[in-house]
């Protein structure tokens, strides 16, 4: 899961980006609204947190440019401005959330969680492949009930994979959703990941699709 | 008309003036025509006695005759007031008496003799108390037979009542009087009309301030007379500066809730995340400044246009954006809103303070809602009906199908800062702003249970 986090104060900036981090997703950080507007429109992010009082353009306008373009990302407004017409202004230039400041990080979190969820059509907060279960919230893998540790990077791509069970996900898309802008990106990285998650867990949970890409099996017909 | 009002000035002092004038006016008016009708009484009698004396006097046998009636037919009328005589002027002479038939045997007394000054045209005057006891008036000239000079000089007397005079004159003061007070009413009435016309230009301004005051209008309007129409354009220059003022204002405390809520952002995260008693404190003192700039925050918005003439907005133009905005927060639950609400509820006050109102408790509803919430709003006029047209309430209720309060909860959940459930997200400060804005705007907020389930909120705020 890949996120852009817009936001002009350094040290907020700092906090959300290791706090995402630390949540396990890849996390690409914007100090200014031009900056944020190119990346947001150029890369394939699973949530954007935005600020609105930002320099050079505001949070709005960059808003309601990506929707125009019709980049459908959910979007997750952070602004000190909490009044409803506030609110309701950054609603209706096509937000999927709003939080105000202050915030506690965790409820920043859950609201993350919540909208990669509804991205990817899934209700609760666990998510659950044949006998793998992976909790959003805590960032545990269990496999018949037995914890399995995983790397970051190793539960970046499990989480993507478990969040997207049923379809056939191209190394491209893995790569692009897993890694940060700047993060050496070399394909190759995504097959080794693959072969220590199939160490690590059932090794027909994720199915190779030759020349296309790789596929979790979703709860109808796994085996 | 009140006392203290320019009306009843403009008003007093004319009719003052009035009533002062029209006496006075009176006054000269009946002695100028009395000195008149005076001067044409004498006139008469002064003419009469000359007849009679030229008639009388023109005797060859050297006494008078007596002069054909040919003057005035009351001489004829036994006691009419009207008399002539002519009488030897020393007593005791042998001289002939003549007397008018009004005179019967009654005695005229000789002006001369009574010692009466000669005026400038010869004759004597004298008001006496005539033979029947009715004021009369005599003029006397002495004159002799034949004109010649040696002769027995004759008193010719002529009376005529002084009733007559009185008479006119009362007849004339009636007349008088009666005209002049029709003036004065008239004269009152069109000044009770000039005032009232005068004074309509301001009876407009009322009406115009009173429509600013309810927000049906923004500025004073329509032509005025050139002396308001300076006082027009400051109360409209004077209504623009004081929404520059709160719109600065409101700006000013934007960007102080900009400026103070990102550090105080920071701060809370990072002392969350670091171990120990300071982080700890930090912490939590960080919270309750974060609460405390909320509050004051909004106490600030409510101050800035407290006061402020008022605005009036569209209810159900705040409405549906705050439910689509709302249904997609909670989108991931399916929270539904019904909405019921007639186009034509307008909310006397604030866009935004409503906004705030409605957010609020419908995100609470959103917040512990199983699948749908409620908002009624309905408009009634208020039973005292006063002649503003700001009399009609608004009635907000909103419900939401959720476990809902019992009678404890709702009684404590009004109080300032105080939220039941710390589970759910929010500062808790929500019904607390709702509560201060009602109370700015004189309304009602109630709580009770719903028959859906969960909470009823009820609240009563002024309509236009």
């Amino acid at each position: 899961m890949r996120i852009l986090v817009i936001e002009d104060d350094k040290d907020l900036n700092r906090q959300l980006v290791t706090a995402l981090g630390d949540g396990g997703y890849a996390v690409d950080r914007a100090y200014d609204g031009e900056e944020g507007f190119f990346l947001g429109e150029t890369e394939p992010y699973d949530v954007v947190i935005l600020d609105l009082g930002l320099p050079k353009m505001d949070g709005i306008s960059i808003l309601e440019q990506w929707r125009r373009a019709e980049r459908t990302m959910p979007v997750i407004i952070l602004t000190a401005r909490d009044r409803w017409s506030d609110k309701v202004a950054g609603m209706d230039a096509g937000a999927d959330d709003y939080i105000a400041k202050p915030f506690h990080m965790e409820e920043l979190l859950a609201r993350v969680r919540a909208q990669v969820r509804r991205a990817a059509g899934h209700a609760k907060s666990e998510i659950e492949c044949g006998n793998v279960r992976l909790d959003t919230k805590s960032a545990r893998v269990t496999c018949d009930g037995q914890q399995v540790k995983l790397t970051s990077h190793e539960y970046r791509l499990l989480a993507y994979m478990m969040h997207h069970q049923g379809r056939v996900v191209s190394r491209t898309e893995l790569v692009e959703h897993l890694y940060e802008q700047d993060f050496d990106r070399d394909s190759n990285t995504i097959e080794v990941f693959i072969g220590r998650l199939r160490k690590k867990l059932p090794p027909e949970l994720i199915e190779t699709v030759r020349g296309l890409g790789y596929r979790m099996h979703d709860g109808s017909d796994a085996a | 008309m009140r006392l203290n009002s320019l009306a009843f000035r403009l008003f007093i002092t004319s009719a003052i003036w009035t009533l002062l004038v029209l006496p006075i006016a009176g006054f000269i008016i009946y002695e100028l025509y009395k000195t008149d009708v005076q001067a044409t009484f004498d006139g008469r009698l002064e003419k009469l006695v000359n007849a009679v004396a030229v008639d009388a006097m023109s005797g060859t046998d050297g006494v008078p005759i007596i002069p054909p009636n040919r003057y005035e037919p009351l001489f004829e009328e036994i006691h009419s007031g009207w008399y002539w005589q002519i009488q030897p002027l020393k007593d005791g002479e042998a001289g002939r008496r003549l007397v008018s038939q009004s005179l019967a045997t009654g005695k005229l007394p000789s002006p001369q003799l009574e010692g009466v000054a000669e005026s400038d045209t010869g004759s004597r005057w004298l008001n006496i108390d005539g033979p029947v006891g009715v004021r009369i008036r005599l003029v006397e000239v002495i004159d002799t037979v034949g004109h010649k000079k040696d002769e027995l000089p004759y008193s010719i007397v002529v009376a005529g009542p002084v009733d007559w005079l009185e008479s006119q004159l009362a007849t004339f003061r009636t007349r008088l009087a009666t005209a002049l007070t029709l003036a004065g009413l008239g004269l009152v009435g069109v000044t009770l009309f000039q005032v009232r016309f005068g004074l309509l230009p301001l009876r407009k301004i009322e009406r115009g301030l009173s429509d600013i005051r309810t927000g049906e209008a923004t500025n004073l309007e329509g032509e005025f007379p050139v002396e308001i129409e300076p006082l027009q354009h400051e109360l409209n220059a004077l209504i623009r500066s004081n929404q520059d003022v709160v719109d600065r204002a409101r700006t000013q405390v934007g960007n102080l809730a900009h400026a103070l809520k990102t550090p105080l952002a920071v701060i809370t995260n990072e002392a969350r995340d670091s171990k120990g008693t300071l982080a700890a404190k930090v912490a939590e003192q960080a919270t309750i400044m974060a609460d405390q700039v909320n509050h004051y925050l909004d106490r600030a918005r409510m101050a800035a246009r407290s006061g402020v003439i008022g605005s009036s907005s569209d209810v159900a133009n705040i409405v549906s954006p705050l439910v689509r905005a709302l249904e997609r927060i909670h989108q991931e639950r399916g929270i539904q809103i019904a909405v019921t609400c007639p186009k034509t509820i307008k909310f006397q006050g604030e866009k935004q303070d409503l906004e705030e109102m409605l957010g609020n408790l419908l995100d609470n509803a959103c917040k512990w809602a199983n699948t749908r919430v409620y908002l009624t709003v309905r408009r009634e006029d208020a039973p005292t009906a006063s002649k503003s047209r700001s009399s009609g309430r608004l009635y907000i209720q909103v419900e939401d199908d959720g476990p809902g309060l019992t009678r404890e909860q709702r009684n404590k959940i009004g109080k300032r800062g105080m939220r039941l459930d710390e589970s759910k997200p929010g500062s808790g400060l929500g019904l607390s702003i709702v509560t201060d804005l009602v109370q700015t705007y004189h309304g009602r907020f109630t709580l009770a249970q719903s028959e859906r389930g969960g909470l009823q909120v009820n609240l009563e705020l002024p309509a236009v």
